[in-house]
């Protein structure tokens, strides 16, 4: 059941172990409880180590938990399937990663369009869809160029814009900023931030704790647990 | 993902490695090349063999005398006569259509101002209609001319006799030292059996016997069927009219030889397609080695690529569009590999046919199967690698290093 009413995100519980020996695990995610709501910008913060990733992997359905409810847009999908996830993946979440975020010795254009053509959209309105995202992020003039031939930050860009490309409910940056020098990264962090302001939901996961005064709510986490989740003052808190 | 998008794509990775997609594809093109170029040399031998023995007959079989290759040729035995001839003809056999006969004897052949040693055959006009010379110039001798002084020369001889592009149709010419009208210039079909019409003067049959050898004698007598179908069946009976006529006892070998063109095909058609066939098989190997080569490859791609996989899926890719993506991956490199190899092999088969001087036959049939079987060794090769792909879990995809 999808309801407009329910949270974007609802976390109940939700742990995650991996098999480590015979019997013996490690436990990355110990029951977190975890409400986002539309139009959010949550800063997920911890040192390394602490299981950000982890959730992050679990919140772009990429990783399904060991225990524990995990309901997206009402729905709970840890039961669904590995084609119903990528589905998921590509229609309602848009991935922005610290490293390999770009397709090696491919156009921007190429790069951008990708997700479209496992949703199976026409060719005319990829190349519409392509340009506007690009100019949104204001690097449509490097549409042509090879991925390789782009600056770190530029990459972070065109990133941002295959992340829009399919209009999700919500932008999940892994360390988005992690390579990138202050300017840049104060370019990458206002394209999030005006994203927002036009009621995107955005979670950034970031061990940089001066990064999260860019969002509205900022959750710590240690050791696979939220140990604070603060909604920081004239903020955008979501609806 | 549509197909056309998907084979885009396969293209473009296979781009992104040009040099190793092209050294990848070596094995798919040496072995698609030789496959056509031995199937064609295969296609083109019989096709030449045949139609030389098309162009000397297959519709007929001939008798010689004696009753091994050695007095055939020697003219051991009993010879062969015009008595025999008509005891063939007298059998009113059904699938037998006509009874050629010749004699060869050997003369000097001269004009006013040029003489040479001339091959002469004495033939009846049915040997002529068997054997179809073609007519340069004039035309051939009749029913009424058996018994006339005409002949017939090759262009070989009317070139050394009379000089090149001159009709010597009405010219007379001394055959030792008889004096003969030409009444026609001829040249062989073929040249498998040698140039037998371009170096022979043709007389007719009772000439030859009345005015050189004085002997009723015949060197081959050539049986013309119906059917050819029923070549061994006529052989028989032919064979049996002859031993009656000759009188042949019993428990007596035949002291003739028949001998026919259709079974000596049918032997070389089979030697050749049976060795076309065990090279074909060998160059396959070649083709298997290649698809492992691909195999190889293409695991290689897939470990190279894990990290993009895990990007693909996270930004939407299922299974199986990553299947798709490197299953066309090495069908397009095996299938492009497989076109190369098709024109290598083609153009390498124009070249030996020019050099042997062979006509190209081109097996269109294995084009066609070359072009399957190549695509085919990549998605049999590709797909242990292609599904290894798809299955990677997104996470431990992207977190591969």
């Amino acid at each position: 059941m999808i309801s407009t009413k329910a949270p974007l995100i609802n976390l109940q519980g939700v742990t995650k172990k991996y098999p480590t020996g015979k019997d013996d695990y490690y436990q990355a995610l110990n029951g977190i409880d975890l409400v986002v709501k539309k139009g959010e910008f949550v800063a997920i913060t911890g040192p390394s180590g602490s299981g950000k990733s982890t959730l992050m992997h679990i919140l772009g359905a990429l990783d399904t938990p060991t225990e524990g409810i995990y309901i997206f847009k009402g729905k709970e999908i840890e039961s669904f399937n590995e084609d119903q996830l990528a589905d998921i993946r590509n229609k309602e979440i848009g991935f922005v990663f610290q490293f390999f975020n770009l397709l090696p010795r491919t156009t921007v254009f190429k790069n951008v369009e990708r997700p479209m053509l496992y949703a199976g959209i026409p060719a005319d309105e990829r190349k519409k869809r392509v340009m506007n995202s690009l100019e949104s992020v204001g690097i449509a003039d490097k549409v042509n160029n090879l991925s390789n031939h782009i600056s770190g930050g530029q990459i972070q860009r065109v990133a941002i814009a295959r992340a829009l490309i399919m209009n999700p409910s919500i932008i999940l940056a892994d360390e988005p900023t992690g390579n990138l020098d202050s300017k840049a990264t104060q370019e990458i962090m206002n394209i999030l931030l005006s994203l927002n302001k036009q009621g995107k939901t955005i979670i950034i996961i970031t061990h940089e704790e001066e990064l999260a005064v860019f969002a509205s709510r900022k959750i710590k986490i240690v050791d696979g647990k939220i140990v604070s989740d603060i909604l920081l003052k004239n903020k955008n808190h979501g609806a | 993902m549509e197909l056309s998008e998907a084979i885009k794509l396969a293209i473009h990775s296979l781009r992104v490695n040009t040099l190793r997609s092209l050294l990848t594809m070596l094995g798919i093109i040496i072995g698609i090349s030789s496959v056509i170029i031995i199937s064609s040399a295969g296609q083109s031998t019989v096709a030449y063999i045949t139609n030389e023995l098309n162009s000397f007959g297959t519709n007929f079989f001939q008798i010689n005398p004696g009753n091994d290759i050695m007095s055939t040729f020697s003219g051991g035995g009993e010879p062969l006569t015009t008595e025999d001839v008509e005891a063939i003809k007298n059998a009113n056999l059904s699938n037998v259509k006509s009874v050629a006969a010749f004699n060869v004897t050997s003369r000097i052949v001269s004009t006013k101002d040029e003489s040479l040693r001339g091959t002469i055959y004495g033939m009846t006009p049915e040997a002529q209609e068997l054997l179809k010379p073609d007519m340069i110039y004039g035309e051939l001798f009749t029913n009424e001319d058996v018994n006339n002084r005409v002949a017939i020369i090759g262009t070989e001889v009317a070139d050394k006799l009379y000089g090149k592009d001159t009709d010597p149709v009405g010219e007379s010419i001394k055959i030792g030292d008889v004096r003969f009208s030409v009444i026609g210039v001829s040249k062989s079909g073929g040249t498998l059996f040698g140039s037998f019409f371009n170096t022979a003067v043709n007389i007719p049959l009772n000439t030859l016997t009345t005015q050189f050898t004085g002997k009723d004698e015949i060197i081959e007598i050539d049986v013309e069927v119906n059917d050819i179908s029923l070549m061994q069946e006529t052989m028989d009976e032919v064979e049996w009219v002859l031993r009656n006529h000759r009188k042949i006892p019993d428990d007596q070998e035949s002291d003739f030889r028949a001998i026919s063109f259709t079974g000596a095909m049918d032997t070389f058609n089979t030697i050749t397609n049976l060795l076309t066939l065990f090279i074909t098989g060998i160059s396959a190997i070649s083709l298997i080695v290649g698809g492992v080569g691909v195999m190889n490859i293409m695991l290689v791609s897939v470990t190279e690529r894990t990290k993009e996989i895990g990007l693909l899926k996270a930004i939407g890719a299922k299974r199986k569009d990553i299947l798709s993506e490197f299953l066309l991956e090495s069908s397009v490199m095996t299938t492009f590999g497989g076109l190369i190899g098709i024109f290598i092999g083609v153009v390498v088969t124009y070249v030996i046919s020019k050099i042997v001087g062979i006509p190209l036959v081109i097996s269109v049939p294995w084009i066609f199967i070359a072009t399957m079987i190549s695509a085919s060794v990549g998605i049999v090769f590709g797909i242990y690698p292609a599904r290894k792909a798809a299955r990677l879990h997104p996470i431990d995809a992207l977190r591969f290093e």
